[in-house]
């Protein structure tokens, strides 16, 4: 075993056997990472400013709001269908083309199915540039480019399941155990066919619980994405926030919730069932 | 027949795999291939359906010089040549008739093959080869949940519906108990016979290896050290084979020892 710097500081455990040999133990690493942990939360405490009296003095106004949205406008809920469903209709087209797209990237990106370093390393590299583009802006440069509406939302939440499912699933098909698409080489099979026949039997439940769990986080992003102009429910949320009509918010909200807790729970039920 | 002809090959590592080997097996012998871990058995079999490329000298196989097939001409080669795995290499998520199934794929249209919709004809011959290995009756239950000597014999039966001329395996009873083994040893046997299936085997245990091949091929250090009747191997035959006992890796080794 060779020594690290770390070793000499703190020693590694030594056991004898009756017969001589020696077994060493290194010394747990934790000690350095609670640290580091402690050392880097005091730093951002510092350079954010984040001042916990501040909560202390202003937090009871969120209650305000609160009790300001109790009682709901139940009124309000007219108008509220037609951008619920935008919102709902924007995320679930999004995350359908967004879970196909992800397969040819997937495997495009796996290293253990394309062999070429340059092509794999490419595809890793467009996935990940696309996941560091928040959805938000995405939606905010597509509303330039295509006009207000849900076209640009639908377009940001395409983009970011893509990349998403992608990137989960070229990650669980590198795991995959590669025995059966040798077997299958060795019978004489294409690599598309080998991967139709051995990859995706054994990657198909995950990824449509990735592509379901996607698609449960988006509907809850598609409510943001009308702050931006893309369209849907957050469009009425930002305007009544505004006009500080606090009740047809508290409907918005409530309507919102519970959707997002129905579509929640049908996916897990799905999911459950993949698994 | 399979013809090596002082063939060579070295990894990019630089380890020598096998060193000037000139064998010769005829259509329907069964071979046993034996040998310490690392010496060259698998690349031996591997180098015969091109799933390994050679570096120097000639192959041939019914008379097709390997090394010199592409792409296509490659794929074709390989549906006549069947091969057996020691971690038995199934799809475990699928059933054990979708398994078989596979090696028709390649003769399916563009649809059929994208869909996974199997003909009839396909289906039936699939069945056949699972009746012929003895699991007819588990053709609709999923891999996972067959026993691992089940499912080395679905992985018989796959090769079987491929109707290859070759069955090359690769230590196919290293993951199963003894008497097991001796049903999988059992099922190669009678294909060789029945069929007329040239097999080759790679193979740890010498007592198997002696008392189901006709014919032993002895590999240390990628040399063919001995090659003759499984009857004419000798305690010093073996001795050869596996080398002197300091050889072997010493559990004392300082890096061995090592956590």
């Amino acid at each position: 075993m060779e020594e690290t710097f770390y070793d000499k500081i703190f020693k590694p455990k030594t056991y004898t056997l009756e017969n001589g040999k020696t077994v060493k133990q290194r010394a747990s690493r934790t000690p350095i990472v609670l640290l580091l942990v402690l050392v880097a939360t005091y730093a951002s405490f510092r350079t954010t400013g984040a001042d916990l009296s501040l909560l202390l003095s202003r937090g009871h106004q969120f209650f305000v709001i609160i009790i300001g949205m109790i009682p709901p406008n139940f009124k309000f809920i007219s108008s509220i269908w037609g951008p619920l469903f935008d919102t709902i209709q924007m995320s679930l087209l999004g995350s359908l083309a967004g879970a196909l797209v992800a397969i040819p990237l997937a495997l495009l990106s796996s290293s253990n199915i394309i062999k070429n370093v340059f092509v794999n390393g490419f595809f890793k590299f467009f996935l990940s540039i696309l996941r560091t583009l928040p959805t938000l802006v995405l939606a905010l440069i597509f509303t330039f480019l295509f006009g207000l509406g849900t076209m640009a939302g639908m377009l940001s939440i395409f983009v970011f399941t893509a990349s998403y499912v992608g990137k989960l699933m070229y990650e669980h098909i590198e795991n995959v155990d590669m025995g059966a698409f040798e077997a299958h080489e060795s019978m004489g099979l294409t690599k598309v066919e080998a991967f139709r026949y051995a990859i995706i039997p054994e990657v198909l439940p995950t990824y449509l619980s990735v592509s379901l769990y996607a698609f449960e986080g988006n509907v809850r992003y598609a409510a943001i994405l009308g702050y931006v102009g893309a369209g849907g429910i957050g469009l009425v949320l930002n305007e009544r926030l505004g006009w500080r009509d606090y009740p047809s918010v508290g409907m918005v909200l409530l309507v919102l919730m519970i959707v997002v807790f129905i579509i929640e729970r049908v996916s897990e039920y799905f999911r459950r069932q993949l698994s | 027949m399979i013809e090596f002809i002082n063939v060579n090959k070295t990894y990019p590592n630089g380890v020598t795999a096998l060193s000037n080997v000139n064998l010769e097996i005829e259509q329907g012998e069964f071979v046993a291939i034996i040998g310490l871990s690392g010496a060259g058995k698998s690349t031996l079999i591997r180098c015969i359906n091109r799933m390994h490329e050679i570096n120097e000298g000639t192959l041939n196989v019914d008379g097709v010089n390997v090394s010199q097939l592409k792409g296509k001409q490659v794929r074709a080669f390989r549906r006549k040549i069947g091969m057996i795995f020691q971690s038995f290499n199934l799809v475990t998520r699928t059933t054990v008739l979708n398994n078989v199934l596979v090696s028709s794929v390649p003769e399916l249209s563009f649809w059929r093959k994208t869909l996974g919709l199997f003909p009839k004809d396909k289906k039936v011959a699939a069945l056949e080869a699972l009746d012929k290995v003895g699991i007819l009756d588990k053709a609709y239950n999923r891999v996972d949940q067959l026993s691992g000597g089940q499912q080395q014999r679905v992985a018989l039966a796959r090769t079987l519906a491929q109707n290859p001329s070759i069955i090359l395996a690769d230590e196919p009873v290293a993951s199963l108990d003894p008497v097991t083994a001796k049903v999988v040893m059992d099922d190669f046997k009678r294909i060789n016979q029945e069929m007329d299936m040239s097999i080759l085997i790679n193979i740890h245990h010498v007592e198997l290896a002696l008392e189901y091949a006709d014919r032993v091929i002895g590999v240390r250090k990628g040399e063919i050290v001995y090659d003759g009747k499984s009857e004419d191997v000798t305690q010093d035959v073996l001795n050869n084979i596996y080398g002197s006992i300091t050889e072997v890796p010493h559990m004392d080794d300082p890096e061995e020892a090592e956590v």
